[in-house]
């Protein structure tokens, strides 16, 4: 058996505590508070869904948690994170309106209505209201910010008019406005004045539409058609059904449109849940009732994954 | 004697055949739900698997029901037939229908039955299912990484 010198081994200790030291050393040099390099993802991996709920065509007050179930991409949903109504919540609302050739006829009347809507809009309510117009082949700015207090009758009436109708670049511009300034605890809605017949756009039907339901926004569209419906009518009914909005022709009136689009965006109801697993990236949504079946509710048609960065 | 005898066996076999009544309901839950073909729920295998019929396409709610052992697909007769989507559900097997109770059991509403597996079968191709799609999302985020 070798025996080890006394000297040799002390030698040994002192390297091996140095070494130690000057890893801890090397260790501890780096300031924690100091960005490290590497890079952490997360996703965001929740739903939220604004909806309304009727019962025999009246808006129901007192729903529960556990009145209804979400179809999430044939799951059925019960377990939700949250649920609460709106109300708590600021709208980012655009009224957008058509002053293309095709509407010059009424352009008095749909004047009127937006003049009126505005203009009854809640006062009291901290809601951003900006109006757009759009003819030519662009999209025109006519009021921002606060025009609940700004617009005067001669703004509408000095936008430009008449030319072709470019309805679907017109909702891609305000909706990439409203998703631009986009907050948590804010609704983007749109309220469009329009008879539906595009003419002249770059962007198509079925992009427009991908973009709004991607945006979360929702489309209140009014039908100036004077006549009978159109495929323009067909067109402004899919966008307003599809993003969770409404659908009405002029001829409802003007103060019963806009008494129901107040009370309906100022009553609908958020609930939120996990995102569930799916094989595409469009999740097709509906919500149905868990106990009384004469209940009905009123969604965007689904929503495009936001772990996927490409929508 | 004979009446006597009959009033015995009618009293004694009366809770028998209440507690079959109240028994014969067994409890499930949806888990699964979309709007499918009506052609299964209107004319059986005949039609689904024959030449393609020129009636309009219309869209039958199709249910997946999970119950203790046995998992159904089940089929609509109409697009408005909807089972009420609570926790848990009250459904029998009827002349190969399947019967649910709704509206706080006043009522039944009859589906046709699409599909039969066993419980576990079912809970297993699920895993499987589960697992590919998350392997395949981590597949793509790693190559939206690099």
């Amino acid at each position: 058996m070798r025996v080890v010198s006394p000297s040799r081994l002390l030698v040994f200790l002192v390297a091996a505590i140095c070494a130690h030291s000057l890893a801890f050393c090397l260790n501890s040099s780096s300031d924690p508070d100091e960005p490290s390099n590497s890079t952490y993802h997360s996703t965001v991996s929740e739903v939220r869904l604004v909806f309304f709920a009727t019962e025999n065509n009246r808006p129901v007050q007192d729903l529960q948690k556990d009145d209804f179930a979400v179809i999430d991409d044939e799951r059925v949903i019960r377990t939700f994170r949250s649920f609460s109504r709106t109300t708590a919540l600021k709208l980012d609302l655009i009224v957008l309106f058509d002053s293309s050739d095709s509407v010059l006829p009424n352009f008095k009347q749909e004047m009127s209505s937006v003049m009126q809507l505005v203009s009854e809009w809640p006062r009291n309510s901290e809601d951003d209201l900006s109006v757009l117009s759009f003819s030519g082949t662009e999209t025109h700015a006519v009021c921002a910010g606060d025009c609940r207090r700004s617009l005067t009758a001669d703004q509408v009436d000095s936008s430009p008019k008449g030319g072709t109708t470019p309805l679907f670049d017109a909702l891609d511009t305000a909706t990439s406005l409203l998703s631009k300034r986009r907050q948590p605890d804010v609704l983007p809605v749109i309220i469009l004045f329009s008879d539906g017949d595009d003419t002249v756009s770059k962007d198509s039907f079925g992009r427009m539409l991908k973009k709004t339901l991607a945006s979360e926004v929702q489309v209140y569209a009014v039908d100036v058609n004077a006549t009978a419906p159109s495929n323009g009518s067909a067109t402004l009914q899919k966008v307003a059904e599809d993003s969770g909005g409404r659908y009405f022709h002029s001829g409802d009136g003007a103060t019963k449109i806009f008494s129901e689009v107040i009370n309906d965006l100022h009553s609908e109801r958020i609930v939120t849940y996990a995102l569930p697993q799916s094989s595409s990236d469009f999740h097709s949504v509906r919500i149905l009732p868990t106990h009384n079946l004469n209940l009905q509710f009123r969604s965007r048609r689904g929503y495009y994954d936001p772990s996927n960065s490409t929508h | 004697m004979k009446k006597s005898l009959s009033l015995i066996f009618v009293f004694c076999s009366l809770p028998t055949l209440l507690l079959g009544q109240r028994g014969i309901y067994q409890h499930g839950s949806v888990v699964r739900m979309h709007m499918g073909d009506c052609v299964l729920a209107h004319h059986g295998f005949a039609v689904a698997f024959g030449p393609a019929s020129p009636m309009p396409q219309e869209y039958c709610p199709e249910y997946t029901l999970l119950s203790e052992n046995v998992v159904y697909v089940i089929v609509g007769k109409s697009s408005n037939q909807l089972i009420p989507l609570a926790e848990s559900i009250d459904f029998r097997l009827h002349k190969n229908e399947l019967a649910v109770r709704v509206d706080d059991a006043k009522r039944e509403t009859k589906f046709t039955i699409k599909e039969m597996i066993v419980r576990s079968e079912w809970e297993r191709i699920q895993r499987h299912m589960d697992q590919q799609m998350r392997a395949s999302e981590n597949q793509a985020a790693m190559s939206t990484r690099d």
